[in-house]
């Protein structure tokens, strides 16, 4: 490759990176080392990349591989378990009740995400979290685009079963 | 443990999909006309989006102090690994495989792989501090070059060099002396010892030239014996410097395992002077190998500014 310089990938890509290896580890410590890891490696294979490649996908392929080898461990995925609740997230409903109820859903959710399969939850984080297309999820994940999808859907399956008898959020009507 | 109607079940990945704004459009058609007749499948589509919501709520934004310090921690890695970083290439020569390895600062190193193409074969797998990675296109004009030398259809490797891999100021001064030895020209171990200021130092200036980081483009093959012979190369790859000799022009007498410079075939320059002699002039032919410096051609003496000498007149009788 090598018209772009490598710094560039870094401003462009780092903070998505960092936040994907946060949710995935619930540790800034980990997602600070695991970040970084990913975007040494990166630099290492620059030079051998092809050009026109999804440089952000290839992005995610090592970040999700050094994920899984960090999962290795299974003391590790226990304490990412535990640490569900550490993430600030975003969204903020209008009234208090619908904003307790949102809450309290999205720590049901999250409770469910982070106990999933490792491939499940890695599949359901690039899907949902950060839109990554199929096929780079399947790349990521050594799968098929349909398997990453399969995932996905298993995924949600199990937050959908997770829900229930939890009374969900108002949504906009079906159609 | 589903009791759930067979078309229902059928549509359950589309209508998971299409809730959650990951169908296919005629699979959404298809879910939604489902929808239409199917009271339980529509609540049930209700509390995917749900669920797709909330999941997506799930974006997180790190705290900005956090990511800051873990950027300025990579940013800090990377430029570690920069200056620890030299791309590599590896290709097929006639003198064997190849490596090239350029850093930031310059080529670093050039290196013949004993048994192997691959970077396992090479000493810069081992170097302590230094990152070896696999080069780009950028390094195919080095391959060129190179390939151009060897071949015999360039005389130049106007390279900017990076003297890392030297491994003390002796081993430095040892190389930019032999650099500096022209092509088509052969000067003694001996030579470049007087050169740098060591002129007993003649074993360590061979020592070091076996270690030359950058054969070729430093020509430690232009470094022969005092007696003429070629003695060793690379280790154990005389019939290489044998070649590049050759290559550039240099006349060998060579016996079944020995090679040596045809001395009385090559002009001759002594030490501090600024003019060629024929190997005839004077006493020059006797003279010290540790005191001359002996070219294959007047045109490689006189691209160097040399002149002919006056009294043997190598420009009115050459060899």
């Amino acid at each position: 490759m090598g018209l772009q310089p490598f710094e560039t990938v870094v401003t462009a890509h780092h903070a998505e990176i960092y936040r994907y290896l946060l949710r995935v580890t619930s540790r800034s410590g980990d997602a600070d080392d695991l970040s970084q890891e990913t975007f040494l490696r990166a630099y290492r294979a620059w030079g051998g990349l092809d050009d026109g490649a999804n440089v952000r996908a290839w992005l995610f392929t090592i970040a999700t591989n050094l994920a899984r080898n960090y999962f290795r461990s299974e003391s590790r995925r226990r304490r990412a378990y535990a640490g569900v609740g550490e993430i600030r997230t975003d969204v903020d409903p209008a009234s208090p009740e619908e904003a307790r109820r949102f809450r309290e859903t999205r720590a049901l959710v999250e409770r469910v995400v982070d106990g999933l399969p490792l491939k499940q939850r890695l599949a359901f984080v690039l899907r949902k979290l950060h839109d990554l297309e199929y096929d780079a999820i399947g790349k990521s994940l050594e799968c098929s685009p349909e398997s990453a999808r399969a995932h996905v859907f298993q995924a949600l399956k199990k937050i959908r079963l997770g829900l229930n008898g939890h009374e969900l959020p108002m949504m906009e009507s079906v159609r | 443990m589903s009791t759930k109607h067979p078309s229902c079940r059928a549509i359950e990945l589309d209508l998971v999909a299409t809730a959650t704004g990951d169908a296919e459009p005629r699979a959404a058609e298809r879910v939604h006309r489902h929808l239409d007749t199917c009271a339980e499948c529509r609540d049930e589509f209700g509390r995917y989006r749900a669920v797709d919501s909330v999941a997506r709520g799930l974006r997180s934004t790190p705290p900005a102090d956090a990511l800051a310090k873990s950027r300025a921690g990579l940013e800090s890695r990377l430029a570690d690994l920069k200056q620890r970083r030299v791309a590599y290439r590896i290709f097929p020569s006639p003198l064997g495989h190849i490596l090239v390895g350029r850093s930031e600062h310059g080529i670093a190193v050039v290196e013949y792989l004993h048994g192997g193409s691959s970077l396992r074969a090479s000493r810069l797998a081992r170097v302590e501090g230094i990152e070896p990675v696999p080069g780009g296109p950028e390094l195919e004009r080095l391959q060129r070059d190179l390939l151009e030398f060897i071949g015999g259809r360039r005389r130049d490797l106007d390279w900017t060099l990076d003297w890392r891999l030297a491994r003390s100021d002796f081993e430095r001064a040892v190389l930019e002396a032999t650099a500096a030895i022209p092509y088509g020209a052969v000067a003694s171990y001996a030579g470049v010892a007087r050169r740098i200021g060591k002129p007993s130092a003649v074993r360590a200036v061979a020592q070091a030239l076996r270690w030359n980081p950058l054969p070729i483009v430093v020509p430690c093959h232009r470094v022969i014996g005092t007696s003429g012979r070629l003695t060793g190369y690379a280790g154990d790859k005389l019939g290489l410097k044998q070649q590049l000799l050759s290559v550039e022009g240099v006349k060998l007498h060579t016996a079944r395992r020995d090679a040596s410079v045809a001395r009385e075939a090559m002009y001759a320059l002594g030490e501090g002077e600024t003019e060629y002699c024929l190997p005839t002039c004077g006493s020059i032919g006797t003279r010290s190998l540790a005191l001359l410096t002996l070219f294959a051609s007047r045109a490689d003496a006189e691209a160097r500014g040399y002149a002919p000498c006056t009294n043997c007149r190598p420009d009115l009788h050459p060899l």
